[in-house]
């Protein structure tokens, strides 16, 4: 009787570990590093060649786009200024990107980037997510705000 | 009008509590008086909650803009059905929506009960009103829905452009649904628990509700996928986001209850392990109301960053506590004598399907909060996107699918080698050819081509069942073969129902698989000017403009073209949503058996006339709609009226009570 159980408990452990491992290796070869803007300027040095998802700002002015080539280039920046000392640190990071602008995409919204960090100090930019934190909070409240 | 709805709110939150003591009352005291008057109260909860939803559906549809929710969820040129959707398009509305539903499933179940399941009842009423509770109580001092402005606005902010969508009106009803419904089973089983009456009664009697809540669980996530789908504009259907996992995790562990559930009933085991998965699935509804309401992980589906995180994160402890409390109190009377027999045999097989759904659960868990748990343990955000899901729960899948096609043609207890091979070898040999041959047309994606015969290695499995039963019956009875076939199908809904939502699953399987070998290009042409995506040439031909008081639009025409004659003409959009100022994709998808021809035109640049276009080749995406369909008939198959059922929950009934009174003697 035991011996059948324990065949069970030998197919059931086997099959906890396969879910184990590909959790486990799945993570490790999937993981992206997120940071806000700021935390990623502050380490950007260590991060050359890593997979990071950055949250910022876009800044004023720095977009362009060849919509022939379908390709961007924007600078991304520390969402509240002043959270950094001002020349402490590289202004923003350089993002470039390929492929059709997301809808909300636009000078000063906040967006998510995600890509790789590369060496020369740029952001390749695999998705742009535009998660402006007003998307969903209706108008009327900015409204009540401002009145 | 609107202080008639805050007002029935706090009276149903009285009336909740008032239903929750009196229940509880009743049984300590044995006062079946105190028992009739909580359900009583219980009613008229949901009465209460009627009129309040009427009192805010009333306020969207005369537009009363100076009530905050209408002025925020719609506008005055917003069509009457999403004015009608904008109920539960935003956080209040919807939280009243989820308690009118929730009134509405206590209503039937205590309807349905008004005679039988005396001594469950009181438990099971006092777990919905305590759920109800905790959502009236969100409604009353957290987000009242009816809260009105200073001043009265000339014109609301309208939906959200991307909620104005027909899937958008039913996906979340559906899903809501199903969430709801899984507190039946929950509130049943706690009152099994609290009253120690754990015999199959309570699984018998809410086995409807379970299946109900999976129904509505699957369509829910179906419709969700076909929103994405012609919504977002991003060619795909499904993106592992932390809010669709909110949705699938009581999936998993849904589907896993129904199939260890029969072990339960043939075999009197595994009552821990079903306990377990009512109350995980239950949490897990829970949960994933916490994950889209609370902020604490970004996605595209979060409602305003709202202070509920923390009043859900209470409650869920609460239920935590109480169930894994009630459930390690009767431990020692959920144990069985039975033991399995063999591991070739349904039983085994039901077994490692449960674990592998509860993998699939736990990894979907796992990666979502993995974000959190990185950053409390590591200091560090770490998160995981859509390569960690498909790495993780595809092979996971079609491990599953494997056991789709072993376990309904498996014999119970012991299979003999004999029986193996009557059962086996046609689905074997369909599959394996089915393997060779697309290996030997070229095929070398392994991954897909071991999908393809699995499917057909599960299909030809079925296939074979109803056909050697409806042949018994053509021989054995000298019936007709459709007659012997629906006759097969009516004498065991159950089983023949399981078997259609295992097609439908299949192809669902099936039409996923297609995904690994999308196309995708994304161009920018002038006007007139064609483009090739597979075997298509599009043509660029224009821009026209739209404009009304709701939206702007600039819809491009593409003409499809296949060796040269064309087949259709295609029309994607750019639209700006006017009260919003948003602007959103409006994709044209042209769906054949083969593929679906995804057209979204990305941006049109006005001074060039140059217009940027992004097209997907998506092979085999409808067959997930078709086999929705089929899922959708199997479960209605298995909910048709059962005269075994029926027997078998009296019987049940009939030996828990001769049972109870041996005890009582």
């Amino acid at each position: 009787m035991a011996a059948k159980q324990s065949k069970f408990l030998i197919g059931a452990l086997l099959i906890v570990g396969a879910v184990g491992y590909l959790i486990y290796t799945s993570i490790q070869e999937t993981k992206v590093y997120y940071f806000t803007i700021d935390e990623f300027l502050l380490n950007q040095e260590t991060l050359a060649n890593t997979d990071v998802r950055v949250a910022g700002r876009v800044q004023d002015g720095s977009i362009q786009w060849d919509p022939a080539a379908l390709t961007l280039t924007f600078r991304l920046m520390p969402i509240e200024p002043g959270t950094i000392p001002v020349g402490a640190l590289p202004p923003g990071v350089a993002v470039s990107y390929q492929g059709i602008l997301p809808d909300m995409f636009a000078e000063g919204r906040d967006v998510i980037v995600e890509g790789l960090y590369t060496p020369d100090q740029q952001l390749v930019a695999s998705t742009i997510m535009t998660s402006c934190p007003s998307k969903y909070e209706p108008e009327i409240e900015k409204r009540l705000q401002a009145s | 009008m609107t202080h008639l709805g805050t007002l029935a709110l706090y009276l149903a939150s009285v009336l909740a509590v008032y239903a929750i003591v009196t229940s509880l009352w009743g049984v300590r005291t044995r006062r079946t008086a105190w028992i009739a008057s909580g359900t009583q109260a219980a009613y008229a909860v949901g009465g209460c909650v009627v009129v309040a939803s009427i009192v805010l559906l009333h306020a969207l549809l005369t537009r009363d803009f100076n009530v905050e929710y209408v002025a925020s969820y719609s506008s005055s040129t917003l069509p009457l059905h999403y004015t009608v959707a904008a109920f539960w398009g935003g956080q209040k509305g919807s939280l009243l929506f989820w308690t009118l539903i929730h009134c509405f499933f206590t209503a039937i179940v205590l309807f349905q009960n008004r005679t039988r399941n005396q001594e469950l009842m009181p438990y099971v009423t006092a777990t919905l009103m305590t759920i109800a509770l905790f959502f009236l109580g969100l409604l009353c001092f957290i987000t009242p829905p009816f809260e009105r402005l200073s001043f009265i606005p000339d014109e609301g902010s309208d939906l959200n452009p991307l909620l104005q969508n027909y899937w958008m009106t039913i996906h979340p009803p559906a899903l809501y649904l199903g969430f709801i419904s899984a507190s039946v089973p929950f509130a049943f089983a706690l009152a099994a628990l609290a009253t120690g009456k754990l015999g199959d009664v309570w699984i018998r009697t809410t086995r409807r509700w379970a299946l109900t809540s999976w129904f509505f669980l699957s369509l829910g996530n179906l419709l969700g996928g076909r929103w994405a789908y012609e919504v977002l504009g991003w060619g795909g259907y499904w993106a592992w986001d932390p809010v669709e996992n909110a949705a699938i995790m009581p999936w998993f562990t849904a589907t896993a209850y129904l199939h260890s559930v029969m072990i339960q009933e043939k075999k009197d085991m595994l009552k821990v392990w079903n306990m377990t998965l009512v109350i995980l699935t239950f949490v897990l509804t829970i949960f994933g109301t916490f994950l889209t309401r609370s902020g604490v992980i970004s996605s595209v589906h979060s409602f305003t960053q709202s202070g509920l995180g923390p009043y859900f994160l209470t409650f869920l402890a609460f239920i935590l506590v109480v169930s894994i409390g009630l459930l390690l109190y009767r431990l020692p009377d959920l144990k069985s004598e039975n033991e399995f027999d063999s591991l070739l045999s349904r039983e085994a097989a039901f077994l490692f399907n449960n674990l592998i759904l509860v993998g699939l659960a736990f990894a979907t868990f796992w990666g979502t909060i993995f974000p959190i748990l990185s950053e409390w343990v590591r200091g560090v955000k770490i998160t995981v996107g859509p390569p960690f899901f498909n790495q993780v729960n595809g092979p996971l899948g079609v491990m599953l699918l494997f056991l789709t096609g072993v376990g309904p043609i498996i014999a119970w207890r012991r299979a003999s080698w004999s029986s193996l091979r009557r059962q086996f070898t046609i689905p074997l040999v369909v599959g394996l050819a089915l393997g060779s041959l697309l290996f030997v047309l070229g095929y070398r994606n392994y991954y897909a081509v071991v999908i393809f015969s699995l499917a057909g290695f599960v299909l030809a499995g079925i296939l074979a069942e109803f056909s050697r039963g409806t042949r018994a019956r053509q021989v054995m009875l000298h019936e007709s073969p459709p007659q012997a076939l629906g006759r097969l199908v009516g004498k065991n809904p159950r089983r023949y129902g399981g078997y259609i939502v295992h097609v439908g699953v299949v192809l669902i399987f099936f039409g996923v698989a297609g995904a690994l070998f999308t196309i995708e290009k994304q161009i920018t042409v002038s006007t007139e000017q064609s483009f090739e995506v597979g075997r298509y040439t599009l043509l660029y031909t224009g821009i026209t403009e739209r404009d009304d008081a709701h939206i702007a639009a600039q819809v491009a025409t593409v003409r499809v073209l296949v060796d040269g004659q064309q087949i259709d003409t295609m029309h994607p959009e750019k639209r700006f949503y006017k009260k919003q100022n948003q602007p959103t994709t409006e994709v044209d998808i042209r769906p054949t058996l083969v593929e679906d021809l995804y057209l979204v035109l990305g941006s049109y640049d006005e001074p060039s006339g140059l217009a940027t276009f992004q097209v997907f080749i998506n092979p085999l995406v409808s067959w997930i709609w078709i086999g929705g369909l089929i899922l959708i008939l199997g479960t209605c198959v298995i909910m048709a009226p059962n005269p075994a059922e029926r027997q078998a929950l009296a019987l049940a009934r009939a030996s828990a009570d001769i049972r109870g009174q041996a005890v009582a003697e």
